[in-house]
């Protein structure tokens, strides 16, 4: 049997290359620990690259390695073109950066633009010198008064956007942690100081940058101060820098808003857009985990169906877990739907509602739902990203509270700190999980490659075959239906390549009637085993899956090919 | 010659299952052919056939459109009827039209050439696109008609048995589609035959979308039960499949689709004295229902004390048209939420009837009796454990409270506030039931009689 398409290339010069990709996100601190500090590092990851080759992602998202204070996660940036001591510097970068590219893996790195550090040399310049250089890169105010109507993001911590500075005698605003200071973009020498900062980047070579929190950049009076004419303005700025110098490259847009005001971030739809190239898909997950829980696959199909189009060189990132907390409120402000109610009446789920937590934790350690999780990841529209340690199904830690929990070391091997640094185990950052169930003796990267029916090797062909149907990545999108809600069925078809992708929700066995009638006289072959299923005819297509069970059909266009 | 295709039609005919003679002694009372819709050359050649049975006396005239050929094609031997002598073109041989591609192209042709041929015609609210090309499909699962997918989005639901005068699921799906109501998938045509003999003309089939990603809610909510009896102990709110939220935004659909009807089409006021003659036609109903169930005989004058209630009760009533004949199976989940279909009525009640005012309060006592059924249909009523029923009851009456409270934040209008007509409407629907199931099903009578034993305790 041949496959019909070739898998993708990882030197290749498509600019539309991140629609077929398959993402990575990599905590460096995490990943390992090439020093023996107890804190992963740039040369640790470099370590890794074989084992990320071999899984076949074709680009790894890191977030951010910057010199910071530490008090929001690297997000809190006080310096933006250097390296964290601990991680390595800027040379490590350089060797990381060279031999991913000389194995086919791209890299993007976060960049938080918003705000910075109030250790950050600005602030501190800012705060002491107002009349000085950075004296206006800051959001300062004689008053708290401005800007009633922007929500405060972080009710728990933050009382007001407006935090007194007692050295510089003024407020200054901000839209996270009263730490972090958020940057005045009506200052055009901020504009040059950020363009400096990705240029320095662009120019080692990264493949492009998610950009964080990108809705908040400018404050307006009597707006909410989320999604302005302005902030898009400069997104266009952004766009147009990194174009001209270094094409090819994306941006990856953190808009957590609803899919309807999300677009805007793509820019220009007659142009193909012109602001970022990619933006989360942020309702779809908690949507699965939904769909799933209620059997039903409606949860998914109207948020895809509420999804409008986007311009044609975009694409949508999706995702079933990361290193962030997942709060449902910031889904569900804009719905009018019943996502929210559905959560609050279910005490199981909302046990879960920050959905803080790793994948298999979250499925109960199932893999038949976990293969059921990421075949949808890897199959409905958008380019997947994997967060580290999910593909081996590893667990979380929720003493460690919700930030640090799903942050742990990945684990390697069952020997001392799961295989992640050779620290006396008390020096690690974070504890690696040793519970049981998910602790490092028992799930870890050398067990899974030691057996060919685990997760990993079952995650890694997917992988391969999502490669190999550039459908996957850049097909249109058909919800199928079918006479059984709890199975959900789609096709994904571009040119000649057809998949029809059939999923069965319930945890029991399901049969399903598909009209395929377009489709008759094919003979769906199933991508994982490669075994041909009878013919289309002219009646309704039945099906049976198994409890979580899923199908990846090719469906050849010509009949006569695939038979005997 | 005649007498023997007749007889093979009748053979034909009665194993249908919208054959609605079933049981009864029938016999071929006449044929109305209406003229070819297909030229001398064509093969098949097609027409619409109007075939009077009299079973039982009872005159019932269906439409059978009909494909001839000259010899036998292949693979369409269960939609064989016979061989037929026709008088010009000699002995043909004809099938079930609606089971043959080439027959069912000639038979919706007209939507797009406005093609008059044939003693038919196709009207449309619109222009409309039918692709001949892909082969349609017949859905299974339908009693009375016969349903095929045109292309990707139009369904063609072709009437099987047929009165003069308007269909009242056009009727109603016109005025519907009219307005825009999004309770139901829009009417875009449909085929009537001309006046026969100067006399009466029939509806004969409508065109409306077909809802590609729609799943049914009777089987749905079933899910939903089956779901909460695979768990052991937990309560209807704590497992996965729960149903409240979709019966809420069900009842929220009902309620609009109650508003649109009441939009659209015509309205009036039930006084004291209307209220009294409901009362008078369901105590009649009733004594009916108790001569042939006497399982209700114990219940009786308790039920019948709620229509006393009715008929003394000093209020107005807003009557308008409505569904008839609402249940979960008249139900469609679909990507953008809920839609109500087949707006017949009773298909077993006289015309008039079916298209008679009444208050919508009866279709939400349909709805609630549904919720019921759902419950119960999965396990049989005479094997069902106390646990079982204990918890088949919480799901019910949680869903039916959900059904209630979107009907209610809807409407702005509790259909919990009118108690005793509720009550009224259930209590005729569930004695119904129970004669029916008396009749058809014996074991599953226990599912209306709780109901029954639950109305006559209030």
């Amino acid at each position: 049997m041949s496959e019909i398409a070739q898998p993708i290339s990882h030197e290749s010069d498509d600019p539309n290359w991140f629609k077929r990709a398959v993402f990575y996100e990599v905590l460096i601190r995490s990943f390992k620990d090439s020093s023996g500090d107890g804190v992963g590092d740039l040369r640790g990851l470099a370590e890794r690259l074989d084992y990320l080759a071999w899984l076949g992602v074709d680009c790894l998202w890191l977030p951010p390695f910057f010199p910071s204070p530490l008090r929001d996660g690297g997000y809190d940036v006080s310096d933006y073109t250097d390296v964290a001591e601990d991680i390595g510097t800027i040379d490590d970068f350089k060797a990381f950066l060279d031999a991913a590219h000389s194995r086919g893996i791209r890299v993007i790195i976060d960049f938080v633009m918003n705000h910075t550090s109030d250790q950050h040399p600005w602030f501190q310049s800012s705060r002491t010198d107002p009349d000085g250089p950075y004296g206006d890169f800051y959001v300062w105010s004689d008053t708290d008064d401005l800007y009633q109507d922007a929500r405060i993001i972080f009710v728990d911590t933050e009382a007001s956007n407006w935090t007194w500075d007692p050295v510089r005698g003024e407020y200054f605003w901000h839209r996270f942690y009263s730490h972090q200071p958020d940057l005045n973009f009506d200052n055009p020498a901020v504009h040059e100081a950020m363009l400096d900062a990705l240029a320095f980047w662009l120019d080692l070579g990264v493949d492009g940058f998610r950009l964080d929190a990108v809705p908040y950049l400018f404050e307006r009076e009597g707006t909410n101060g989320e999604n302005l004419p302005e902030t898009h303005e400069f997104l266009r700025k952004v766009r147009k820098f990194v174009d001209d110098g270094w094409p090819g490259r994306v941006l990856l847009a953190e808009a957590n808003q609803w899919p309807a005001d999300v677009v805007d971030y793509y820019g220009d739809f007659d142009t193909g857009g012109d602001e970022c190239h990619m933006c989360f898909h942020f309702p779809v997950m908690p949507r699965i985990f939904m769909a799933v829980r209620r059997e039903s696959r409606y949860p998914i199909s109207e948020i895809l169906s509420q999804t409008p189009d986007i311009p044609k060189n975009c694409h949508w990132g999706i995702f079933l877990r990361n290193h962030d907390e997942l709060t449902l409120e910031m889904v569900t402000d804009e719905d009018r739907d019943y996502m929210w109610a559905e959560y609050a009446k279910d005490p199981r789920m909302k046990a879960n509602i920050g959905i803080r937590r790793r994948l298999a934790p979250l499925l109960d350690n199932d893999v038949d739902q976990m293969e059921l999780f990421t075949a949808l990841l890897l199959s409905l529209p958008g380019s997947p990203v994997l967060y580290y340690g999910d593909e081996i199904g590893m667990g979380d830690n929720i003493w460690l509270g919700d930030r640090d929990g799903v942050r742990t070391p990945m684990q390697w091997t069952p020997d001392r700190n799961a295989g992640f640094s050779s620290a006396t185990p008390g020096r690690l950052t974070l504890p690696v999980i040793m519970d049981p169930v998910f602790g490092y003796q028992a799930v870890n990267v050398e067990a899974d490659l030691a057996n060919t029916s685990s997760l990993l090797h079952w995650t890694r062909r997917m992988i391969q075959i999502r490669q190999q149907h550039p459908a996957l990545g850049l097909g249109t999108f058909t919800d199928i239906g079918g006479s059984n809600p709890a199975v959900l069925s789609f096709l994904r078809e571009f040119g000649d390549d057809a998949m029809l992708c059939v999923n069965n929700l319930s945890r029991f066995a399901q049969p399903v009637e598909l009209d395929l009638r377009s489709f008759e006289g094919v003979r769906p072959i199933e991508t994982l085993g490669g075994v041909e299923f009878p013919a289309i005819g002219e009646l309704p297509y039945l099906l049976t899956l198994g409890g979580y069970g899923f199908y990846w059909f090719r469906l050849p266009k010509n009949p006569e090919a695939s038979g005997p | 010659m005649t007498a023997e295709f007749e007889a093979q039609l009748l053979h034909y005919m009665s194993d249908q299952r919208w054959f609605a003679g079933k049981g009864g002694v029938s016999s071929i009372g006449g044929i109305v052919r209406l003229p070819w819709l297909t030229t001398a050359e064509d093969e098949p050649r097609v027409r619409v056939e109007l075939v009077t049975v009299i079973t039982d006396d009872v005159p019932q005239v269906y439409q059978v459109p009909m494909a001839y050929y000259d010899t036998e094609p292949e693979r369409m031997g269960h939609a064989l009827i016979g061989t037929y002598d026709d008088p010009k073109h000699g002995r043909l041989v004809a099938y079930d039209a609606l089971h043959d591609r080439i027959a069912i192209g000639t038979l919706v042709r007209g939507f797009v050439e406005n093609d008059r041929s044939g003693g038919i015609t196709h009207s449309v609210l619109g222009p409309v696109q039918v692709d001949t090309d892909m082969p349609s499909v017949m859905l299974t699962g339908e009693q009375s008609n016969t349903s095929l997918v045109l292309g990707e989005d139009l369904l063609l639901k072709v009437f099987r048995t047929v009165v003069p005068g308007r269909n009242p699921d056009i009727e109603v799906h016109e005025a519907l589609t009219r307005l825009d109501s999004s309770a139901i998938a829009a009417l875009r045509g449909w085929v009537a035959t001309k006046p026969i003999d100067d006399g009466d003309s029939y509806d004969l089939a409508m065109l409306q979308d077909f809802l590609r990603s729609a799943s049914d809610g009777w089987e749905y909510a079933r899910a939903s039960v089956r779901d909460l009896l695979m768990e052991a102990d937990l309560h209807a709110d704590e497992v996965g499949g729960d149903f409240a939220a979709e019966a809420e935004r069900l009842g929220a659909t009902v309620a609009a689709l109650h508003d649109d009807l009441a939009a659209a089409l015509e309205t009036d006021t039930w006084k004291a004295r209307n209220l009294a003659r409901l009362a008078d036609r369901l105590r009649s109903r009733l004594t009916q229902a108790v001569a042939a169930a006497p399982e209700l005989a114990p219940y009786a004058d308790s039920l019948a004390s709620a229509y006393d209630a009715l008929a003394t009760l000093d209020t107005t009533v807003g009557v308008q048209r409505i569904h008839g004949d609402l249940h979960l199976g008249q139900t469609l989940r679909t990507i953008g939420g809920w839609v109500i279909i087949d707006f017949e009525g009773e298909p077993a009640k006289p015309l008039a009837e079916r298209r008679a005012l009444d208050s919508p309060i009866r279709d939400v006592a349909g709805m609630l009796r549904s919720f019921d059924y759902a419950a119960s249909s999965m396990v049989i009523p005479t094997e069902m454990s106390p646990q079982e029923h204990h918890r088949i009851d919480e799901w019910a009456e949680r869903n039916r409270a959900a059904f209630l409270d979107g009907y209610a934040a809807t409407r702005g209008d509790d259909p919990r506030d009118h108690a005793v007509l509720l009550r009224a409407y259930e209590i005729d629907k569930a004695a119904y039931e129970v004669v029916y199931e008396k009749r058809n099903r014996p074991t599953w009578m226990g599912i209306p009689l709780s109901a029954i034993e639950r109305l006559a305790g209030t």
